[in-house]
C-alpha cells in the first residue's frame, strides 16, 4: 500500500467516524460494557490472589500442648519442633494468654465467660510456617507429623477458609471466561452489525471502487480500522469505570480486610492487564468487523 | 485486444445468456455491440470486466486470460479498463470534481495529483463551471459525462461502455458518442453497448449484433467477406 493509499484509508476511516459518531459510540459503549465486566473479574482475581497470598504468609499452625507438658518437657518439644525444615518460629501461648486473647476477641460478649475457670483453655505453640511450604498439601502433612509429636494434644491450622478461598479464586477464573465469553459473542454482533451499516451507508462508494480497480485490502482497511478504533476506546471507558469503581470500593473497603493485603488497600489492575484489556479491545474490534465483511460486503 | 473463444454464460437455473461466443476487438478499435433487449449485451462486457464469470470458453483481454481472475490480478484488470453506464452510477453526496477523483485515489494516486487530473478530464468534457456541483443537480447528460471522466482519469487502454445514451435524448446522445470517438482518437479501445440502431448508422463503425446470446451478425466480417 502505498503512502498516498493510507492517506486515503485514514480520511475514511476519519469520515466515517465522523458521518456515523453515534453508531460507533454505541458500539464502544458496548464494548465498553464487555471489557469492564470481564476486567472486573480480572480485578477481582487480582485482588483475591493478593488476599489469598496474605493470608498464606500469616499462615500458622496451633499445636494444642496436653494437659502438665511445662518445664523441661516443653523446652524439649519446642526444640524437637524447632528442628523441622518447616517451621520458622515458635511462640509459647500460655493458658492465661489464650484465655486474655479469647475474652479480647469475644470483645462485648465477654461477660459470658464470668465465673469460668481461667486455666480452661490449654497452652499452645503457633508455629509459623516457612513460606515454601505454605502450600496446602505441606501444611496438612506438617500437621499430621506434629499430631504425632509426644506432649502435643491437638492440631488445628485454618485448611478450610484457605480450601474456600482457592476455590473462590477458581471460581472467578472461571466466570471470568464464561461471563466474558458470552459478552464478547454479543459484543461481536454488534460490532457486525454496525459495520454492516457502514457498508450499507457507503454501498455506492464500494461498488464504484470495486469497478475502478480498488483491492479489497483498499476496500476492508478503513473497516477494520474502525473496528479497532471502536475497541480501544470501549477498552479506555471500561478501564476508567473499573478504576472508578475501585475508588468506591476502596472507600467502603472494612478495615479488618485491609490487613491481609500487602499494601494494606485494594489494588488496580497492572500495567501488564491493561494492556491486555486493550489488546482484547482491538481484537474484539477487527474480529467482529472481519466477520461482518464476510457475511455482508458483495465482491 | 480483446478475443473470446466459445464463451458461454448461463444463469441460474438454467438460463442461457450467451452461447458460443466468438469475438476479437483490437486495439485502438471502436465496436458496437448490439442487439434487444435481453440479447446479452451487458452479460458480455460484465464478462470483460470480470462482474460475471464465464461458464465455459476462454476470455483474454490486453494479453491476459482472465476466465477465472480474482483477488489481485481481477484488480489490476479494472485499473486498465474504464466504465460508463446507464444509470451513471455517481454518488450522490459527492461532487462531480470528487466523484472523479474517487476513482484515481483508489488506486494510489494522490489526492492532489488526482483532483487535478480530475479537474482538467472535466474540463475537457465541458464541465468546468460544474466540477463543484452534486450529481443531482446536474442534467443526464451531464451526469454521463462526468462518469465518461472518471472512466477516463486512470488512462485505461480499453472503455466498456454499457448502453451510455440509454437515459438521454437524441441531441445528448450524438453528443456522448462524439466524445467517445474524440476518446477513440487516442488509440483507446472503445466498446459500447447499444439497441440505439440510429446513432450505429450515423456513427458508421464495426457493429456486432447479437441475438438470444448469439452473435448473429458483425459487420467487420460481412466486410471482408465482401471484399474478398
Amino acid at each position: 500500500m502505498t503512502l498516498s493509499q493510507v492517506a486515503f484509508v485514514l480520511r475514511r476511516v476519519f469520515g466515517s467516524l465522523r458521518d456515523l459518531f453515534w453508531t460507533h459510540f454505541l458500539t464502544s459503549g458496548t464494548m465498553a460494557m464487555t471489557l469492564f465486566v470481564f476486567g472486573g473479574f480480572l480485578l477481582l482475581q487480582e485482588n483475591l490472589t493478593r488476599l489469598f497470598s496474605g493470608w498464606s504468609n500469616q499462615l500458622q499452625i496451633f499445636a494444642y500442648l496436653e494437659e502438665g507438658v511445662k518445664g523441661s518437657e516443653l523446652q524439649s518439644i519446642r526444640k524437637r519442633l524447632q528442628s523441622y525444615p518447616e517451621v520458622e518460629s515458635i511462640r509459647y501461648v500460655s493458658k492465661k494468654e489464650a484465655w486474655e486473647n479469647f475474652r479480647r476477641d469475644l470483645g462485648a460478649q465477654s461477660s459470658v465467660l464470668e465465673g469460668l475457670e481461667e486455666g480452661l483453655l490449654p497452652s499452645s505453640l503457633e508455629i509459623t510456617v516457612k513460606k515454601p511450604y505454605r502450600e496446602r498439601s505441606r501444611v496438612a502433612e506438617l500437621a499430621n507429623r506434629l499430631k504425632g509429636e509426644k506432649g502435643v494434644g491437638a492440631v488445628e491450622y485454618p485448611e478450610e477458609w484457605i480450601e474456600k478461598l482457592s476455590m473462590l479464586l477458581l471460581a472467578v477464573q472461571w466466570a471470568k471466561w464464561i461471563f466474558g465469553g458470552f459478552l464478547f459473542m454479543a459484543s461481536l454482533l454488534i460490532v457486525g452489525s454496525t459495520v454492516k451499516l457502514a457498508i450499507m451507508a457507503r454501498q455506492q462508494e464500494i461498488e464504484i471502487m470495486q469497478l475502478v480497480g480498488a483491492s479489497q485490502g483498499m476496500i476492508k482497511a478503513p473497516f477494520v480500522i474502525e473496528g479497532m478504533i471502536q475497541g480501544m476506546v470501549g477498552a479506555s471507558f471500561s478501564i476508567l469505570f473499573l478504576w472508578l469503581l475501585l475508588l468506591v470500593l476502596s472507600a467502603r473497603l472494612p478495615s479488618s480486610l485491609g490487613i491481609f493485603l500487602p499494601t494494606g488497600r485494594l489494588h488496580f489492575l497492572d500495567l501488564w492487564h491493561v494492556v491486555y484489556l486493550f489488546s482484547l479491545g482491538w481484537m474484539l474490534g477487527a474480529a467482529g468487523t472481519l466477520f461482518s465483511l464476510r457475511r455482508f460486503l458483495r465482491t | 485486444m480483446i478475443q473470446l473463444f466459445r464463451v458461454s454464460k448461463v444463469y441460474p437455473p438454467n438460463y442461457l445468456a450467451l452461447t458460443d461466443i466468438h469475438l476479437q476487438v483490437k486495439k485502438g478499435e471502436f465496436v458496437f455491440l448490439s442487439g434487444p433487449s435481453g440479447a446479452g449485451k451487458t452479460t458480455l462486457l460484465k464478462l470483460l470486466f470480470r462482474a460475471e464469470e464465464a461458464a465455459g470458453g476462454q476470455i483474454i483481454v490486453s494479453g491476459r486470460n482472465i476466465t477465472r481472475l480474482k483477488g489481485a490480478g481481477l484488480a489490476r484488470l479494472r485499473q486498465e479498463i474504464g466504465l460508463v453506464f446507464q444509470d451513471f452510477k455517481l454518488i450522490p453526496y459527492m461532487t462531480a470534481l470528487e466523484n472523479v477523483a474517487l476513482a484515481a485515489e483508489v488506486i494510489g494516486t494522490s489526492k492532489r495529483e488526482s483532483k487535478s487530473k480530475a479537474f482538467h478530464l472535466l474540463r475537457e468534457l465541458g464541465l468546468k463551471d460544474k466540477y463543484d456541483a452534486f450529481p443531482p443537480a446536474l442534467s443526464g447528460g451531464e451526469q454521463q459525462r462526468v462518469a465518461i471522466a472518471r472512466a477516463l482519469v486512470n488512462d485505461p487502454t480499453l472503455v466498456l461502455a454499457d448502453e451510455p445514451t440509454g437515459n438521454l435524448d437524441p441531441e445528448m446522445a450524438e453528443e456522448i458518442i462524439r466524445l467517445f470517438l474524440r476518446i477513440h482518437e487516442r488509440q483507446t479501445t472503445i466498446l459500447i453497448a447499444t439497441h440505439d440502431t440510429r446513432l450505429m448508422k450515423q456513427f458508421n463503425q464495426r457493429v456486432v449484433l447479437l441475438q438470444r446470446g448469439r452473435i448473429m451478425e458483425d459487420s467487420e466480417l460481412v466486410e471482408s467477406e465482401n471484399t474478398s
